[in-house]
């Protein structure tokens, strides 16, 4: 009877003759539409029944029950990180890297000795209780961005800047992802910090510098000290060498003093042997043996009488003449 | 017929909409206090799921449940020991009772100003009452410094520290607060800071202090070149003495071991010392006479006397 009170066109209302299944139809789909859905590999599925949370299903295709249930995708494979006091541009190959004025606030810290560093980490982390990091704290992200900072400082606040810049890198690392572990636990995040990467750690850069410098005086000392133990070794055992040498020779000369002696003295034994026997006639031998080898090499050899004395003086003047002359 | 199916359906519109009305949802990150014209009526309710009220004169005031952030202004304090710092503070605070937390600050809003008000001011006073290691610093750990940077490492003792400070500021937070239904999980430092006046004189401290590392590097390397050139000069003098010594010793005592073998031979009797006489004096005729010497013999001598005669 309504059918003629409205001037419909004629398909529409062939189409509302089938209103029924059409409107079935509908509901069925939105109620399959509101009751299927898929959690992909990295997530799980939170399922709250007017709001209370009821259960968790895992990656693949679950049904919920429509309308009355809602579902919570969260991430809980995925490793995610966040980046301090630089900010990753361009991912890839060849990573850029950018530092604005904030990201320098960021990094600058004040350590134990109220020196001032700049220090740059990543914190990698990953949701492992997806309910806790649903329920318990509103921006977990942002919180743990702020912990991260807090943790950091406070940990470098308690060190000195030597220790930040060179010793106490890996200490640091270990340290920060304990104190930020124990504090997320505390604020039942749900969060999992996979690991701390310290990256740059670096004096700030008016005082650059100036550890540069401390640097090159450490380079300058070994130097110094290493150019005195090479001369130290240059010479020391070249004098160790040369005393040996000394003693040696004087060993040598030990030897031949005392061999020339028992040689010496065993020769003049034997003579003295033999010239005991005949003591006159061995001395005049030996003398006039003696005599006759020297005679033919003297240069003059005037044999006088006593009554022939004085000739001396003019056989002086003749001599004298020759050497001159020679 | 027609007037009955248009009163079922007024009768169920009106059912829905006060249903709509009544039915409300807690979510598990919320609670929920009940406000009639106004005014809270009953407990609040802290469990999820589906909850009624009476439809159109009950509200439903939704609060957080979960833990909420609070953020300190940045801010100039100075220190105990007259050093202005900056100050960057954080919180977490939770609504524990939302009842009270809707009487006494209404709402979230409220509830961070007051915050703002307590922290900001206790933060202030106690960095005001302590000196600025003791908010940097939180224990009284040894500083670890390799034995190859003999760098003068060493850090003022504390005698309160940055935890106590956060654990002091946090207690006298939360006794201002016991009454407004919330309570502060946790208060930390976020960043201490020299402020940016400061900064450039601390830049040229530390300058000078690495300068003078840098000095005493140096130092250090040339006293330790002149202690190797030192202990290299005395071992050198050490051993060539030493050599010395030794040769010395060795020399003399091969010289009194030949003077005893030529004292044994030629010290035997007269005979021998006179043999030893005559033949040293021999041995000097053939080893010093040569071309330029002269010498006039005598016929009287031993050698020439058969010159003059035969007798």
């Amino acid at each position: 009877m309504s059918k003629e009170k409205f001037n419909l066109p004629p398909e529409l209302v062939k189409i509302l003759e089938y209103w029924r299944p059409i409107a079935v139809t509908l509901l069925l789909l939105s109620v399959l539409w509101s009751s299927i859905f898929q959690v992909s590999t990295e997530e799980v599925g939170v399922i709250t029944r007017f709001g209370k949370y009821v259960r968790q299903v895992e990656p693949g295709l679950n049904i919920k029950i429509p309308f009355a249930e809602d579902v919570y995708k969260v991430p809980v494979e995925r490793q995610q990180k966040q980046e301090f006091g630089f900010r990753t541009d361009r991912a890839g190959i060849n990573t850029k890297y950018s530092k604005s004025s904030s990201s320098k606030d960021e990094s600058l810290m004040l350590t134990g000795d109220l020196n001032l560093a700049e220090v740059q980490w990543v914190v990698q982390y990953r949701v492992d209780d997806a309910y806790k990091n649903l329920f318990k704290v509103r921006n977990p992200q942002s919180t743990l961005r702020i912990i991260s900072e807090a943790a950091m400082r406070q940990i470098v606040g308690d060190r000195t800047v030597n220790e930040v810049l060179t010793v106490g890198r890996s200490e640091i690392a270990t340290k920060l992802e304990e104190l930020i572990q124990q504090i997320c636990r505390d604020y039942s995040m749900g969060i999992k910090i996979e690991q701390v990467v310290l990256q740059d750690v670096n004096p700030p850069e008016p005082v650059k510098a100036a550890f540069n410098a401390v640097n090159e005086a450490q380079q300058e000392k070994e130097t110094l000290i290493n150019q005195a133990k090479s001369e130290y070794n240059k010479v020391i055992p070249k004098a160790r060498g040369q005393a040996e040498e000394t003693i040696q020779q004087a060993k040598g000369y030990a030897a031949e003093r005392v061999n020339n002696a028992d040689g010496e003295a065993a020769r003049f034994t034997a003579l003295y042997n033999e010239f005991i026997k005949a003591p006159g006639v061995t001395k005049k031998r030996i003398y006039l043996e003696t005599m006759s080898n020297v005679i033919p090499k003297i240069g003059n050899v005037v044999i006088t009488d006593e009554k022939g004395n004085n000739v001396l003086p003019l056989l002086q003047m003749q001599m004298n003449k020759k050497n001159t002359t020679q | 017929m027609k007037t009955k199916s248009i009163i079922i359906a007024i009768s169920f519109f009106i059912i829905v909409v006060a249903l709509n009305s009544s039915a409300f949802i807690v979510q598990e990150k919320d609670q929920v206090v009940i406000t009639q014209f106004g005014r809270p009526v009953g407990e609040a309710i802290v469990d999820p799921g589906m909850h009624f009220k009476l439809p159109f004169i009950q509200d439903a005031n939704y609060f957080e449940k979960r833990y909420m952030e609070w953020n300190g202004d940045p801010n100039q304090v100075p220190t105990k020991d007259k050093k202005f710092i900056f100050v960057d503070t954080y919180a977490r605070w939770q609504i524990t009772d939302p009842l009270q937390f809707f009487k006494r600050l209404t709402n979230e809003r409220g509830a961070q100003s007051r915050i703002d008000d307590i922290l900001d001011g206790d933060t202030r006073n106690f960095i005001a009452n302590n000196d600025i290691e003791e908010a940097v610093r939180t224990s009284n750990r040894i500083p670890e410094s390799s034995d190859t940077r003999i760098i003068g490492d060493s850090l003022e003792k504390i005698n309160v520290g940055r935890d106590s400070i956060q654990n002091m500021i946090l207690e006298s937070a939360n006794k201002q607060t016991a009454d407004l239904g919330l309570k502060i999980l946790d208060f930390r430092f976020k960043r201490i800071n020299y402020v940016q006046e400061v900064q450039d004189q601390v830049y040229e401290r530390m300058k000078s202090e690495r300068f003078r590392i840098a000095d005493k590097f140096r130092s250090e390397g040339q006293g330790e070149a002149s202690r190797i050139n030192g202990e290299k000069e005395r071992k050198l003098k050490n051993i060539q003495s030493i050599a010395f010594r030794d040769a010395e010793m060795i020399r003399g005592k091969a010289d009194a071991g030949a003077a005893s073998i030529y004292a044994k031979a030629y010290d035997k009797s007269n005979q021998s010392r006179s043999l030893y006489g005559f033949l040293k004096s021999m041995e000097t005729f053939e080893k010093t006479f040569d071309g330029k010497t002269s010498i006039f013999i005598s016929t009287d001598s031993e050698l020439y006397k058969y010159l003059k005669s035969m007798d």
